[in-house]
């Protein structure tokens, strides 16, 4: 055990309630994840000593808001490795981050008979977006095939890349289905050689594994703050020179330099990207959640995820007729779902939910992967740093209940 | 083990009434839930007064969806295609022996009565 599971489950005041008058057992994190004490009173405090508008005020109150708000900037910065805070812009989730290069960086270098490439395990965020502007450009959209077994199919990506054609590739550094953990490297380098920009959706990596974007040497990287402990809120990082040639996204207060009736100039970055009253409060959080994980260490939430998924590919076995989708190897991330033969999702996680335990069940926001493996949805269990083998445990009781009500 | 998933609600799951095609039938029509996968086929015939005689259906999806199905075939025999249109959730939740649905599980719940409202309307009873 990396650390003491139950003084951390204290830090977690929502996992203290009961639910159906069970102990809360909650498997959904990979949809977003519960928040630390440290984040909850952070937002209390941003309201109660320190709130008002950011980069305006000449008041000392507004100073110190700016103040927070952009240390809380470094601090991300430093997490996902980048030297430079002001290639760290605040977003609302990693969602919008995705669509901010799409349209920014695509409506700008995106034209006809290029090609997009992004893979058949993208979540619809890491999906659509590229969908739209290829139609709305003419331009291609391929996908690198997933294996039965759920990894990328890396040999159909050279073909993909030679004949120069390809602008962009954009891949998941975690598949929120399949847990599937991409080689990042491997791909960003073969991208790049061919003269490609590489778009890191790290939603899923980010809150559960180290990530850093100098040794990955991607373009883009987006994240979500809610999916790792911090507040309703996002972020996107990308290189000073890429972000410095992209038009904004967004208009209005905060992100101007000057405006003319008929002309205007843009701020500096970040907040050239960052238009109107930001999530203030959300960014200082955002940084406090951050500040909780790199004192666990991520290579030790890496270990702790890790020790769990090993422990679930154990024992979910044992459930008669459950199937398992993605790597079957604890090499992967803490988001594993499955099916049950005869038995559909939406039954499992309210049977499941009688018992105190959320997972979630559905599509998971990736319809074409479940399309590619047949399955017209899947349930999910996916872990953080406040679960343990007793959740796996609760899960693999509850889903022999769950053959036991449901199947004859 | 839930209480959503009562002995009543799984009889009609596991042993459906009126499961499969009406030969000859007024009404065919075919719903699916796409976020969800379930799917309905479902045929009625009207008798000379224009009321449900009889309601078959066939598909696939949760418990809930297939339950709601087995159960409205049973219950709307008799009814007007106007009483049918007037059929709401919690005339549904009534039918199913008074559950209270979470809003996740709503669209399966309705799924059938949908079917058979669209049916109706596609085949110019309602």
């Amino acid at each position: 055990m990396t650390w003491n599971l139950e003084e951390l489950r204290r830090e977690f005041p929502i996992l203290q309630q009961q639910v159906h008058g069970k102990r809360l057992v909650f498997l959904d994190s990979a949809a977003s994840a519960q928040k630390p004490r440290a984040v909850i009173e952070a937002l209390t405090t941003v309201y109660t000593t320190a709130y008002a508008n950011v980069h305006r005020g000449l008041y000392s109150l507004a100073e110190a808001a700016t103040a927070h708000y952009e240390e809380a900037r470094e601090k991300i910065a430093h997490f996902i490795g980048a030297s430079d805070p002001g290639e760290l812009i605040y977003v609302r989730n990693a969602t919008e981050a995705l669509n901010l290069v799409a349209y920014a960086w695509g409506r700008k270098h995106i034209t006809a008979g290029d090609r997009i490439v992004i893979t058949e395990m993208e979540h619809h965020s890491n999906l659509v977006p590229w969908m739209m502007l290829a139609q709305e450009r003419g331009a291609e959209l391929a996908y690198l095939p997933v294996t039965d077994a759920g990894e990328l199919e890396l040999t159909a990506l050279p073909p993909l890349l030679a004949d120069g054609r390809t602008r962009v590739v954009a891949f998941t550094l975690m598949s929120n289905v399949l847990g599937t953990i991409p080689p990042a490297q491997e791909l960003t380098a073969m991208a790049h050689a061919a003269g490609a920009l590489v778009v890191a959706d790290g939603a899923q990596a980010v809150p559960h594994l180290p990530v850093n974007v100098q040794t990955l040497g991607v373009d883009f990287l987006a994240f979500s703050g809610h999916k790792l402990g911090g507040p309703g809120i996002g972020a996107l990082w990308g290189r000073r020179r890429l972000l410095e040639a992209m038009p904004p996204f967004l208009f209005g207060g905060d992100m101007i330099l000057s405006v003319k009736k008929h002309s205007a100039t843009w701020n500096e970055l970040p907040y050239k990207f960052e238009a109107g009253t930001p999530a203030i409060a959300e960014a200082v959080g955002f940084g406090v959640a951050v500040d909780f994980l790199s004192a666990l260490g991520m290579e030790a939430v890496q270990q702790h995820e890790q020790m769990l998924v090993a422990y679930a590919l154990e024992r979910l076995p044992e459930v008669p007729g459950l199937h398992i989708l993605g790597p079957t190897h604890p090499h992967r991330g803490g988001a594993v779902s499955f099916w049950l033969e005869g038995i559909h999702p939406h039954d499992i996680a309210s049977v499941l939910d009688s018992e105190g335990i959320c997972i979630r069940a559905g599509l998971h926001c990736a319809e074409p992967l479940h399309a590619r493996f047949g399955l017209p949805a899947s349930a999910r269990a996916s872990f953080f740093i406040y679960n343990g083998t007793d959740d796996v445990d609760a899960l693999v009781t509850g889903l022999q209940g769950v053959v036991k009500l449901l199947r004859r | 083990m839930s209480d959503l998933y009562r002995e009543q609600l799984l009889e009609h799951y596991h042993e459906p009434q009126n499961y499969g095609v009406l030969p000859e039938a007024d009404v065919d029509v075919q719903l699916d839930n796409p976020t969800c996968g379930d799917t309905i086929h479902l045929t009625a015939r009207l008798d000379p007064e224009g009321r449900i005689a009889k309601v078959m259906f066939e598909g696939h999806g949760c418990v809930i969806s297939m339950a709601a199905a087995s159960m409205l075939t049973e219950d709307v025999v008799g009814k007007t295609p106007q009483e049918v249109a007037a059929l709401e959730l919690h005339d549904v939740e009534e039918m199913m022996g008074g559950l209270r649905l979470s809003m996740g599980r709503v669209k399966c719940a309705l799924l059938a009565v949908n079917a058979l409202k669209k049916g109706l309307r596609e085949s110019g009873r309602l």
